[in-house]
């Protein structure tokens, strides 16, 4: 009785990492059905089964059952426990897809968690290393979770399909989290980046930044973009460049778009100048959309206001993505948390496109692993 | 004239107002300062030491910081719930008649019978909720864990009980409440004195136990069976003034002391099982934090379930309104206590109880007869407009039968009086026709049905009358050539799509059935009867049953049935908390007479010219009857108008609902006009507005599931596989955070830039923060200093509230009634319902409920623990105990251990005397830091203590190791120097390889490592040691063995126990008592026992050295040939004396005489040593006198001599002055 109540079930792979990551944190059993059930390739794909063996790493007693097929996962969340942990992530998909659950994840260990990821540092699909390391934090930093200890270190850059990029990601335990009143984005006083390359030529670099600055420099001149080549060991497998740009406002919240080039043997070569270019132009995009936090960490920011103390958080967003939504329903499903949604339109000020401003009463969360002494 | 008579204006000369008017007058005097001693006599307050100066600082420093707390968030909402006042104590100490008194003390009322939380409006501000708490250690624990004051009752006659120091002890585990201890049985005191060393002797124990100044209250005796007034009046001063600190656990988890709790399940499915999943609906007033819907809950003595449903409901003891007055007026002073029976009006989501108030309601009942029924319509319009509503048009049907006909004429109906009643199981509206013609018929048959009930449980009986129903659908089904399935089936229907929608009671349905329609009612039950009869189907006991329905209702004798209630419910009828059961009769009303209502149903159908009406339905519904239309119209009605109020809350039920007046419209189409024409004014409002929150929250639905299901089978065998429809698509899709841009802008163009210019710190600022803008208002504020000059001053703007504030006051706004978040916030405090399911197959010891929890509880705890000291006996790991953590009490298998220096967790088999050690159990998870105490058994009355231990969670895990020694053995059996084989130890070379490397040891002590396996006997093994061994030596290693811990967890269900036995609730036994009960003795091995120790006498033999040694020995060192002492020569030998018998006598008579001169000399020698001491003490005597006397006369002699001498300088000395002069 009590059981069937408790557990939460699914259909289909999509969203997979929120429901395993809300379910952990929820302590619900997830049972998820139908993955590719009618694709010709049914189950579960190599990345998920790494995230989930991910999952399993940095918890202690968590009970996971997949059928034969691996259409049907069953997964009945342990408790978390991090710790230093080594974990190779699939080339299928970037450090990013691992990186963002673990985000989610890490403050509510039994021990800091310091582990090492290795694999795709940056591709296509997901959101790169870069961009978590230069959003992602500061935003985790508003919520408390701080200290020396807390940093995202790229040793190793690997591009797809190759990989071989290797990634430190440390953090702190945290017990309770601090609501946050996120109303004000503020004005946009710097913009920064890194233009990287490996196993190419180093001038590549040079050709993206010129190219974004070209663009950039039409509404503010302070635009620094590093650039980043990595040799030898460091450099990965395969070869490839691309340009991560982050703008940082007054208010300290950060705005980023990414480009990365066409995997090798992958569709066409792309132009350095051009990837530049459009990378600037998804950068005046996010721009237009806005808010206090950036559209990738959209989730990450209404999760922890979620798990917040039981105060008032406010958030001002952009226009809500598709996964962020669904994120939305399956906050109600796992925490029966209701969001407070308005929609502030946008008025006469030159400011983008419309806005959304999150409110929540948090759960009251804490850290129920972390060990008193 | 007139102006004599006023008095004349006195001045105040105490006073607030006074003491002003006179210091302003000293003011004025300039002797304003003379007041204050410091400034009068500064040389009184100077400095006069530097260190006391430096001491007194410091300890007012050091008072000051044990002030000092962490500063703790108050959040406790504007109109608090009332406070919690646990009267505890032992067994006749007065407890009961001191809630009766502080009751009447506050409410002016007498409750003669106490039984569960009474609440009382107790001042403008404050409710009070007091709840008696016996011995029952169960009911102690829970109470603890909610309480804000304890009242603790000691009988002073008596002194302390152990009760008073298990509760003290329970409430410093669970946070420690207010207490506040009341001495009571002073009055059997005789003498003043004792009486005074008693209270005095009490005070200062009971300030040991809870801290130094705690308030005692003395009672000092009764007057006709109460505690005298001005006590009381004082008592209550003190608990409505009290301030409480907020205690952690309390505050940071939502919890309900319910009050009032009643049983939704429908009767039919207890009759077919008893064992069903029940519905119960809880009331209370909310306290801690926000409760959310849906939510894991646990029921302290029941166990977890999961909430169906949570609502707010209007607060049946409110605070007075306006707080403008001083004190409360008697209308404001309330008293709600459903358990016992008192509270008057009881509101629910869905209904309105009204209490008639016993034997008075019932003879206005007889008499009035339609004025009454006025007077109860009035009554009735407490209720909602719904209800209202609903209740007019049946008065209008009620009263005028001449309209009731016309009615019928219109319809072609028999149908005078229709009444809506509501199954509460399924939430649907049922309706109730009653005829109008001749009564009393089924009076004999209504005694009969009451005994009926008694024997068999009320809810037997209205169980039955379900069953009834359904045969009567059945019946009617048969004669009545399938009208009535139509009609059933339409209701079906709705119930479908009302299932999840509260539906509404007519609160009056009991109400508006005066006594001049009892008739009607039993006429129906009587037709029904008939027809039944002429169906041939019908079972005799539940036509019994109905009649007893119908009599419930109409019976106003509602107190004799409660009680009757009471008795026969069962098992049931204990809410979470409260203290003694009581049912309810509300509930068991509403079944009686919705199945009236069920019947005269499925009778209207019959008549009802509604044989095309399913046909009707499917094109375009017409109204098939004014009545039917009605009916639907106002559930149309109600449903829009609760649509309105949750409609963000359930967008999917609106969706239903839309469907169902287009399904059922009724003829009033005026009615259910207006009401959809505002609920779609409401919607377009809604739509107008791009509401995201529906968007996100109100599509959630993507129902896969149903779509397998509609799946058409093709021959049987193949199915039609569709194609993957969007949501399925989605459902499949990568997986990405990423928010692509989906139509990206032209940024070349100028105007597509400038939409985001302002985004940059380049762009256009906002007016408060334009640098430029703000530089020029602070010219304008602090630029000119000329006016200054003049005399102008001008005043600076009120700074912009700081940040904190900003949001403190947005956060208040936050509190938006229309939003369910905040509207959470803000009614936190009103009532809140309960609705749940839970198994009745868990009052039986052999529950399933464990089998439930398994999968999710899989979690250990670790506390740090230690035995009470109080308590007798020491614990022994793996005997079932029980814990009191966080909310819940649950019997579980701890095992004890200690931490070793290197962090290895050593198992105890039993806990430390006096010492804490570690504890590790299977269960719930709790939060670390939460304190936690365990007792051994609930059952029984214990003589001793019986809290056993105390502690606090400190970790959770799902793994630990806690590891117990174990040794192996083994035996050498060959031995070379240091290098020995050992067997016995393994079993296999395997077993050999896992240990290699290992230290070992003998019992002798000689250390050694294990090398590696032997092949010849299997498990054998090499080994090297330091030195080497003897066969007769044993060999062990020692190794540290993992213990799992056993997964065993049984909450306590006392309060599924029958009346009476909730204190008897015993859980797993331990091995001893089990071995106690089954008469088994414990074999003791026999190497364990103690036995005398037998030591053979060694024998040693003797030191042989070899003879050439012997030459080469020094001569120190040589065995000496001793010559053994040869025999004494005979001639040397002396030979016996012989004596004769005569110089035998001799020789005894001088031993006789020898003795007795010494025996004289001894004696003669005392004597004189005697005599010398006391010559000695004599002298020394003597000796003192003389010395004294000496030394007197020394000193004469001396003085003497000194007056001489004086004199003698005296006079040398006027001689010489003489001669100066």
């Amino acid at each position: 009785m009590a059981t069937q109540a408790h557990s939460l079930s699914y259909a289909g792979c999509n969203f997979l990492r929120q429901r395993l990551v809300l379910s952990t944190l929820s302590g619900r059993p997830v049972k998820i059905r139908k993955i590719r059930a009618r694709d010709d390739n049914p189950g579960l794909r190599d990345f998920e089964a790494s995230f989930i063996r991910l999952l399993d790493k940095i918890t202690n007693g968590s009970r996971i059952e997949i059928n034969q097929t691996g259409t049907t996962l069953y997964y009945q969340p342990g408790l978390l426990y991090g710790g230093s942990v080594e974990h190779d992530c699939s080339v299928l998909r970037g450090i990013g897809y691992y990186l963002e659950s673990l985000l989610c994840l890490a403050p509510f260990m039994k021990h800091p968690l310091k582990i090492v990821l290795r694999g795709v540092t940056n591709d296509q699909v997901d959101p790169s290393v870069d961009v978590l390391k230069a959003t992602a934090l500061p935003l985790l930093k508003q919520f408390g979770i701080d200290g020396e200890s807390f940093e995202l270190k790229i040793v190793r850059r690997g591009m797809p399909p190759g990989g071989g990029g290797e990634v430190v990601f440390s953090c702190p335990v945290r017990k309770v989290l601090k609501p946050i009143q996120l109303t004000d984005p503020g004005k946009i006083k710097r913009i920064r980046g890194m233009a990287y390359s490996v196993r190419v030529s180093p001038q590549m670099a040079n050709r993206i930044v010129d190219s974004a600055r070209s663009i950039l420099n039409k509404f503010i001149p302070d635009i620094y973009i590093y650039t980043d080549h990595m040799k030898g060991v460091n450099s990965g497998k395969s070869p490839g460049f691309g340009l991560s740009l982050v703008a940082e406002t007054t208010s300290g919240t950060f705005l980023s778009a990414e480009l990365a080039s066409n995997p090798q043997g992958q569709g066409a070569a792309v132009l350095p100048e051009d990837l530049g270019r459009n990378c600037a132009r998804l950068l005046l995009e996010e721009i237009y959309r806005g808010g206090c936090v950036d559209s990738t960490n959209q989730s990450l920011a209404l999760l922890l206001m979620t798990l917040g103390q039981q105060d008032v958080s406010k958030v001002l967003l952009g226009p809500l993505s598709p996964y962020t939504i669904e994120f939305l329903r399956h906050l109600k499903s796992f925490f029966q948390i209701m969001f407070k949604i308005e929609t502030k339109p946008c008025g006469e000020e030159l400011k983008g496109g419309d806005k959304v401003l999150m409110t929540c009463v948090g759960i009251g969360f804490t850290n129920l692993s972390k060990t008193l002494k | 004239m007139e102006a004599k008579d006023q008095k004349k204006h006195r001045k105040k000369n105490s006073g607030p107002k006074a003491e002003k008017k006179k210091k302003r007058h000293l003011q004025d005097l300039q002797l304003g300062d003379e007041e204050d001693a410091r400034k009068r006599n500064p040389k009184a307050f100077a400095v006069q030491s530097a260190v006391r100066m430096a001491r007194s600082f410091h300890r007012t420093q050091d008072l000051k910081t044990k002030k000092h707390h962490i500063p703790v968030v108050d959040r406790t909402p504007l109109e608090p719930p009332p406070i919690v006042v646990v009267v505890m104590g032992p067994p006749k100490v007065g407890k009961s008649t001191l809630i009766q008194c502080l009751i009447r003390n506050f409410t002016r009322q007498k409750l003669t019978e106490i039984r569960g939380p009474v609440t009382i409006v107790s001042g403008k501000k404050r409710r009070l909720t007091i709840i008696e708490c016996g011995c029952d250690i169960n009911m102690m624990i829970d109470l603890a864990k909610v309480a804000d004051l304890v009242l603790m009752l000691i009988d002073a006659s008596f002194g302390f009980e152990m009760e008073t120091f298990e509760f003290l002890n329970i409430c410093q585990v669970h946070g420690f409440p207010k207490i506040m201890g009341v001495l009571t049985h002073l009055d059997s005191f005789k003498h003043n004195k004792q009486l005074k060393k008693t209270k005095k002797r009490l005070k200062h124990r009971f300030w040991t136990e809870v801290y130094p100044g705690a308030k005692l209250f003395y009672l000092s005796g009764m007057v006709h069976g109460e505690y005298q007034n001005q006590e009381i009046h004082n008592l209550g001063r003190f608990i409505t003034v009290m301030k409480f600190r907020p205690l952690t656990w309390q505050t940071s988890h939502p919890y309900i002391l319910a009050d009032r709790m009643e049983d939704l399940t429908n009767p039919e499915d207890i009759r077919t099982n008893i064992k069903c999943d029940r519905k119960v609906s809880l009331y209370g007033y909310l306290r801690g934090t926000h409760l959310k819907n849906k939510s894991q809950i646990h029921m302290p003595g029941i166990g977890d379930f999961t909430v169906s449903d949570v609502s707010f409901l209007p607060d049946p003891c409110a605070l007075p309104e306006q707080q403008k007055k001083r004190c409360l007026n008697e209308k404001e002073k309330l008293v709600y206590a459903p358990l016992s029976g008192v509270g008057g009006v009881l509101y629910d989501k869905d209904a309105v109880y009204v209490d008639l108030g016993g034997s008075h309601g019932f003879q206005a009942l007889d008499e009035v007869g339609s004025t009454h029924e006025l007077v109860q319509s009035l009554i009735s319009t407490h209720s909602t407009i719904d209800a209202k509503m609903a209740s007019s048009r049946v008065m209008l049907f009620s009263d005028s039968k001449a309209l009731g006909s016309e009615d019928i004429d219109n319809q072609g109906l028999l149908m005078p009086k229709e009444e809506k009643q509501m199954d509460l199981k399924t939430g649907r509206m049922r309706r109730k026709a009653v005829f109008g013609d001749e009564d009393g018929s089924g009076d004999s048959d209504d005694e009969e049905g009451d005994e009926m009930s008694e024997d068999d449980g009320l809810e037997n009986g209205s169980s039955d009358e379900e069953a009834v129903e359904e045969e009567n659908a059945e019946v009617t089904d048969e004669c009545m050539t399938a009208k009535g399935v139509k009609r059933r089936k339409l209701e079906e229907l709705e119930e479908d799509s009302e299932a999840d929608l509260p539906a509404f009671a007519d609160s009056d349905d009991d109400l508006e059935r005066s006594s001049a329609e009892e008739g009607e009612a039993e006429e129906a039950d009587e037709s029904s009867e008939e027809e039944d009869c002429s169906a041939g189907e019908k079972g005799i006991s539940g036509s019994k049953a109905v009649r007893e329905g119908s009599k419930a209702e109409l019976s106003p004798a509602n107190h004799q049935r409660d009680r009757v209630n009471l008795e026969k419910s069962l098992l049931m009828k204990k809410a979470a908390l409260t203290t003694s059961d009581s049912g309810h009769c509300t509930a068991e009303e509403v079944f009686a007479s919705e199945d009236e209502s069920e019947e005269s149903s499925s009778l209207s159908a019959e008549e009802e010219d509604s044989e095309n009406q399913e046909a009707l339905r499917k094109k375009l519904l017409k109204p098939s009857q004014v009545g039917s239309g009605q009916k639907l119209g106002s559930r149309n009605l109600i449903d829009e108008t609760s649509d309105i109020e949750d409609l963000l809350k359930e967008e999917e039920d609106y969706k239903e609902e839309r469907n169902d007046p287009t399904e059922t419209s009724g003829a009033l189409k005026w009615k259910e006009d207006l009401s959809r024409k505002a609920a779609e004014a409401f919607l377009r409002q809604q739509q107008a507005a791009p509401n995201l929150r529906k968007l996100i929250y109100g599509t959630v639905t993507e129902d896969n599931e149903e779509e397998d299901d509609t799946q058409e089978e093709l021959g049987g065998l193949f199915r039609v596989t569709q194609p993957d429809r969007g949501c399925k698509h989605k459902a499949d899709s990568l997986d990405c955070s990423r928010f692509p841009v989906e139509a990206p802008h032209d940024w070349d163009l100028e105007e597509v830039m400038n939409s985001i210019r302002d985004c940059f710190v380049t762009g256009k600022w906002e007016d408060d923060k334009d640098a430029a803008k703000v530089l020029a208002e602070d010219e304008e504020l602090y630029g000119d200093f000329e006016d200054l000059e003049t005399g102008d001053v001008h005043k600076g703007k009120s700074g912009p509230i700081t940040q904190n504030e900003d949001v403190e006051k947005e956060v208040k706004e936050e509190i938006d009634p229309n939003e369910e978040e905040s509207a959470k916030k803000k009614h936190l405090d009103k009532k809140r319902k309960l609705k749940e399911m839970f198994d009745a197959e868990y009052d039986e010891g052999e529950s399933t409920y464990f089998d439930d929890l398994k999968g999710e509880m899989q979690k250990q705890a670790q506390m740090r623990l230690k035995k009470h000291r109080w308590y007798k006996k020491i614990l022994k790991s793996r005997d079932p105990i029980i814990f009191s953590v966080g909310w819940r009490r649950f019997q579980t298998i701890p095992l004890y251990y200690i931490e070793d220096h290197n962090g290895r967790q050593r198992l105890l088999k039993y806990t430390p005397q006096h010492m804490h050690c570690g504890a590790t159990f299977w269960g719930p998870i709790t939060p670390q830091g939460t304190g936690f105490l365990a007792i051994q058994s609930v059952s029984g009355i214990m003589p001793d203590f019986r809290i056993a231990a105390t502690g606090v969670v400190l970790d959770l895990d799902k793994s630990i190791k806690i590891v117990k020694k174990l040794k192996l053995t083994g035996f050498p059996y060959k031995i070379f120097k240091n290098t020995s084989f050992i067997k016995g130890m393994f079993n296999s070379a395997l077993e050999v390889a896992k240990f290699e490397g290992a230290m070992i040891r003998t019992v002798s002590g000689i250390r050694g490592q294990i090398k590696k396996a032997l092949r010849a006997p299997e498990g054998a093994f090499r080994a090297s040691f330091e030195d080497k061994l003897l066969m007769s030596d044993i060999v062990f290693m020692r190794t540290w063995y993992p213990v799992s811990i056993p997964a065993f967890y049984n909450p306590v269900t006392s309060l599924l126990k029958p009346v009476g036995e909730k204190d008897t609730w015993s859980g797993m036994r331990t091995t001893g008592q089990l071995r106690l009960a089954h008469g088994i003795r414990l074999k003791a091995n026999k190497d364990s026992l103690y036995k005398p120790i037998l030591r053979q006498k060694k024998h040693f033999n003797s030191l042989h050295i070899p003879k050439a040694l012997q030459k080469a020995l020094p001569f120190k060192n040589k065995p000496k040939t001793q010559a053994k002492a040869g025999k004494v020569p005979k001639d040397r030998r002396r030979p016996a004396v012989v004596r004769e018998p005569h110089e035998r006598k001799i020789l005894a008579l001088l031993d006789a005489l020898s003795t007795v001169h010494s025996q004289k000399m001894k004696k003669a020698k005392e004597q004189q040593h005697l005599h010398n001491k006391e010559h000695f003490r004599a002298r020394q005597k003597e000796e003192e006198e003389k010395l004294k006397r000496q030394k007197d006369l020394r000193k004469k002699l001396f003085r003497i001599q000194g007056q001489k001498e004086r004199r003698n300088q005296k006079s040398s000395l006027k001689g010489a002055e003489g001669q100066l002069q």
